[in-house]
């Protein structure tokens, strides 16, 4: 009996190692330096994962500019309009005095009445332009509705990480115990990088000030560019 | 009359600052959670609060109890203006003694009706 919980224990600790280097696999494949257990780097930050979240909190700026650009409009336009309907109210019972007084010429008559039409149009059309004015800001709320979605992304994304560096610190720890050979650390330097992963593309750069590696603007470009030669 | 509109999303601070500017509330301040909210409160002649319930550090629910169980501030008026739309979530807010809950996305209309209810009913009362 003790021989086969043995071979058990055994195959349980094999299993395990197993598991681990297919997780350790994965996370190198998301280049997270994790190192290995005994390693000070274990809890070092410089993950996918923190980029992840970073691009996350990228999105939530950019929403926020994006919406706060437009109700700057929205603030630029609605008292022009407002200010076209006072004007109109107030001219069009003087104008309507004015076409009173004036001879009943039929081909003078006809302009005062596309005159007054004109003055009523900007008055109800006006008002009209003033709603949608209205729509225009509300529809900004979807800013703070796929934030609070994209928080939770965030916070999410800290717990997995938080979990995996536990997951990979106690599967070692269960490797040494087992006496399975641990892979090698994984730390993914400039130097070793593959010209595939230096040039991979990232979209827009989202932590600009932490990254010495990333240009600040098209200046830099530029400069970069006449540097080479261009 | 001064109104405090908390929420931690400043798109949603403008977004009702500008529709109470539009119903002829002109005299506002913001605040981002409960806790920077509540000192204002205490310290401000505020007649009105407009909050958000999902905030870092105070959530809005919280502040509005603490407003409740404050002398100063039990009789202020509180609307909850918020994403948090579970059934329980609402009765809380109503047994935590809101005046009023406006679910987010809402209408500009739908704002102006329940601050309009609110005011209605606060008149009848004094």
């Amino acid at each position: 009996m003790p021989e086969i919980d043995q071979e058990r224990y055994e195959l349980m600790y094999h299993e395990v190692g197993r598991l681990t280097r297919a997780l350790h696999n994965a996370i190198r494949d998301f280049h997270l330096d994790i190192g290995l257990p005994g390693d000070t780097t274990v809890e070092h930050e410089l993950s996918e994962m923190a980029d992840a979240r970073s691009r996350l909190n990228y999105v939530i700026t950019m929403t926020e500019d994006a919406a706060n650009m437009t109700m700057d409009k929205v603030d630029e336009a609605a008292p022009v309009i407002q200010g076209l309907v006072n004007q109109s109210a107030e001219l069009l019972p003087d104008w309507q005095a004015y076409i009173a007084s004036r001879p009943s010429d039929p081909a003078e008559q006809a302009l005062y009445a596309r005159v007054s039409a004109l003055l009523d149009n900007v008055g109800t059309q006006g008002g009209g332009i003033h709603e949608r004015l209205t729509d225009i800001l509300m529809a900004q709320g979807y800013q703070d509705l796929s934030g609070q979605v994209i928080k939770r992304v965030i916070n999410l994304v800290s717990d997995v990480e938080k979990s995996l560096v536990r997951l990979v610190k106690l599967a070692g720890s269960v490797e040494q115990a087992a006496g399975i050979a641990p892979v090698a650390a994984v730390k993914v330097t400039d130097d070793g990088q593959s010209e595939q992963q230096r040039i991979r593309a990232e979209g827009p750069q989202t932590g600009v000030r932490q990254k010495q590696d990333v240009v600040s603007g098209q200046d830099d470009v530029d400069d970069l560019l006449s540097s080479l030669g261009f | 009359m001064k109104i405090l509109i908390v929420d931690d999303f400043s798109t949603m601070r403008r977004i009702i600052k500008n529709l109470l500017r539009d119903l002829g509330f002109t005299n506002t301040a913001e605040a981002d959670d409960g806790n920077s909210a509540l000192p204002m409160l205490e310290n401000g002649e505020f007649e009105f609060l407009i909050t958000d319930w999902n905030m870092p550090g105070m959530t809005g629910i919280d502040l509005l109890k603490a407003v409740r169980a404050s002398d100063k501030l039990r009789t202020l008026p509180v609307l909850m203006v918020t994403a948090e739309a579970k059934r329980d979530q609402i009765i809380a807010a109503a047994q935590a003694g809101v005046n009023g809950y406006v679910v987010k996305p809402f209408t500009a209309a739908a704002l102006q009706e329940k601050i309009e209810k609110i005011f209605e009913r606060v008149e009848a009362n004094r």
